[in-house]
């Protein structure tokens, strides 16, 4: 092995290492600079503020992109079909700071409350710690109020028994409603 | 290279939370819904299928990109391990390339587990693992070579297994918490391991006395430990889970003095019971930077629990305070002390117990090896004393120069930072916490002995994660990473929204 092929080996490994390095940054670069704005389409554009409109302003998925707007105030299919595991999808929030805002159903329970260890956090001046839950019974979504000092309402009445949820029926909790939807 | 990684790269980010996210985390996927196939469902308009159809398994982007990169590190390693037998013996001796090619088997063992147990993990942590793990055998080797030991008189032999070790142990970590909030429930019973593991070698008996510092346990003279490195991991579990009970009596109450709010006296209680702890390291088990690791990992955890400056300034002028005193009293502090400070000083240099020089050693090491290295096997770092372990990183900045250590930090900065956004991600306090915690012991531990080697900071004896020869190391760290992925799958897998009132 000649010296010279030992220094080109050697530098060769060096830079190896390097592109090791970089190639890991260059994966990250949208967590390192942030990622790139996306135009909003058109139609959405014109609404004005996204939190204003009926659009959702935060989709749980910021990386979406392309994806449709949905149906700005959606008709609430007040059919009384209760929300299961099968027809319900999203919980959307209908009134409050971040109205739009969808959150997606699985088929773990959702905490609310004020705590930072919820699935939905709502820091107000009316929503207790450990607010409410929902969750799946028989397959069916039922929300359950958790002793919050001001309440959980489903349609307007004082939830105090797990209840299940309608598709479509407004839940309150603090100064936020939202609904479940298909 | 290229294609592959610019879509996965925004799922990744946007997962870790990307700076636009208000507290959302942003997978849309629960655990039995996966996210790719909602969101291209969205994206085509199409309505959602009727559930009750399995799902199709969609590819998993985060590990595709993971099995990319952690064949590029095996590749890596095994060019390093190449390199060393061309540049010490002039030909390829074959044995250590399979060894190495059994641990990259491994490697691949714990990616696989992941594409079952933790779908969303972070697709970083292993890589670097990997990749800092083999140099570190390659340049254990090559030290071997130098000092003519084989089989199992062999440090890298030795190394290869307790990676295999340590790796199994990870495996073991992945599949058997399958969710971090458990290690809440052991929040004082991992303290009480913690103290117990430290207290172990001063047990007569099992103590094994090592250069100076009594941090070994020797059973039957065989199996040579270190407990005081898996207590790391315990101390960041017991620490986490105790802030996050009582960090508001630790943030709130108290008085301002010089624009900072300091805690009331009782409130002192668990910072001086910590800093008793360190200072009996130091006087008991003689070691400087175990217990400045400690204290440092406490400290910082603090902050980040209470966020409140006057823990550090608390906490800082505690340790120094200690460190001085111990500097005084203590002969084999205040000879460390005086290294740092005078290396260059014949007497100092010359002396026989305590001298400075294997410290000078290592920056002639560092010296010698320039910009771009001698190249690997073809430097000297075996006259430096310990250079496979203590002194891994002057012998690596021997063969590898300037660029190669910078590469080696590069490393450790982008685990380190992905430890840190995995608990900035994280969703409840305890997560948060145990993440920046592993995270920083790592990088407090690297500070600690490339600080001490390039006499930035009076040398202690540490281990470099990954690199150092020693098993209880390995075995520490790759638990860490364990739970770091384990963290940061359960960061993603469950969706969450803030609504800020």
């Amino acid at each position: 092995m000649s010296q010279l092929t030992l220094l080109v080996l050697q530098i060769g490994f060096l830079l190896l290492m390097w592109v090791f390095v970089f190639a890991i940054v260059y994966a990250l670069r949208s967590d390192l600079f942030g990622q790139r704005v996306r135009k909003l389409q058109p139609d959405a554009a014109q609404a004005g503020t996204p939190a204003a409109s009926g659009f959702p302003s935060s989709p749980i998925t910021p990386g979406g992109g392309t994806r449709k707007p949905a149906p700005a105030p959606a008709p609430a299919p007040a059919n009384g079909e209760i929300a299961s595991a099968q027809n319900a999808r999203t919980l959307v929030i209908t009134s409050g700071p971040k109205a739009g805002a969808e959150f997606p159903l699985g088929r773990d329970e959702i905490t609310i409350g004020r705590s930072a260890d919820s699935a939905i956090i709502i820091r107000d001046d009316y929503t207790s710690t450990h607010h409410a839950r929902l969750m799946l019974w028989n397959d069916r979504w039922m929300i359950q109020d958790l002793d919050s000092t001001n309440g959980t309402f489903l349609d307007g009445s004082r939830v105090s028994v797990p209840t299940p949820i309608p598709l479509g029926v407004p839940v309150k909790v603090g100064a936020t409603t939202f609904e479940l939807r298909r | 290279m290229t294609d592959p990684i610019a879509p996965i790269a925004s799922g990744s980010s946007s997962s870790t939370g990307s700076p636009n996210s208000a507290g959302y985390p942003s997978s849309t996927g629960s655990p039995s819904s996966s996210r790719g196939g909602r969101r291209a469902a969205r994206a085509a308009g199409e309505p959602t299928p009727p559930s009750g159809i399995r799902r199709i398994r969609l590819p998993q982007k985060l590990r595709n990109l993971e099995l990319a990169l952690l064949l590029f590190a095996c590749a890596i390693n095994a060019g390093a391990i190449v390199l060393v037998q061309l540049g010490a013996l002039g030909a390829i001796d074959t044995q250590l390339i399979l060894l190495g090619a059994g641990l990259s088997a491994l490697v691949l063992a714990l990616h696989i587990s992941m594409r079952f147990v933790a779908r969303d993990a972070d697709p970083f942590l292993l890589p670097i693992a990997t990749l800092l793990n083999g140099i570190g055998i390659a340049m254990i080797y090559r030290i071997d070579i130098a000092e003519g030991d084989t089989g199992w008189d062999s440090a890298a032999v030795r190394q290869i297994v307790w990676s295999a070790i340590a790796i199994v142990c990870a495996i073991v970590t992945i599949l058997v918490i399958r969710n971090h909030r458990v290690l809440f429930k052991y929040t004082y019973l991992s303290g009480l391991v913690a103290i117990v593991l430290l207290l172990l070698p001063l047990v007569p008996g099992l103590g094994d006395d090592h250069d100076g510092a009594q941090v070994w346990i020797s059973i039957a003279g065989v199996m040579n430990f270190q407990p005081g490195e898996i207590a790391k991991i315990a101390l960041a579990v017991f620490f986490a889970g105790y802030l996050v009970r009582n960090r508001d009596s630790l943030s709130m109450v108290g008085r301002t003095f010089l624009g900072m709010r300091f805690p009331r006296a009782r409130d002192l209680g668990p910072l001086l019971v910590v800093w008793a702890l360190s200072m009996a390291v130091i006087v008991f088990q003689r070691d400087l930077g175990t217990a400045l690791l400690y204290f440092g990992l406490f400290l910082v955890m603090l902050y980040v629990a209470t966020g409140r400056l006057s823990w550090i300034v608390l906490g800082l002028s505690l340790f120094l305070a200690g460190a001085l005193i111990a500097s005084q009293v203590l002969e084999y502090v205040g000879n460390r002390f005086a290294n740092w400070l005078n290396p260059f000083d014949p007497a100092r240099y010359e002396a026989e117990v305590g001298g400075s020089y294997q410290l000078v050693q290592g920056l002639f090491g560092l010296s010698n090896g320039g910009l771009i290295g001698t190249g690997w096997g073809q430097g000297r770092p075996d006259i430096t004393p310990v250079p496979q372990s203590d002194y891994i990183i002057a012998s690596l900045g021997e063969e590898l120069g300037l660029a190669g250590i910078f590469a080696i930090l590069a490393l450790y900065l982008l685990f380190v930072s992905r430890g840190f956004r995995i608990g900035f991600a994280g969703q409840d306090d305890f997560g948060k916490l145990l993440g920046v915690g592993l995270s920083f012991v790592v990088a407090l531990q690297v500070f600690i002995v490339v600080g001490g080697v390039m006499r930035v900071i009076p040398l202690t004896g540490l281990t470099t994660p990954f690199l150092a020869a020693g098993g209880s190391s390995l075995v520490a760290n790759w638990i860490i990473v364990a739970l770091l992925l384990r963290l940061s799958d359960t960061v993603r897998n469950h969706p969450r929204l803030v609504i800020d009132g």
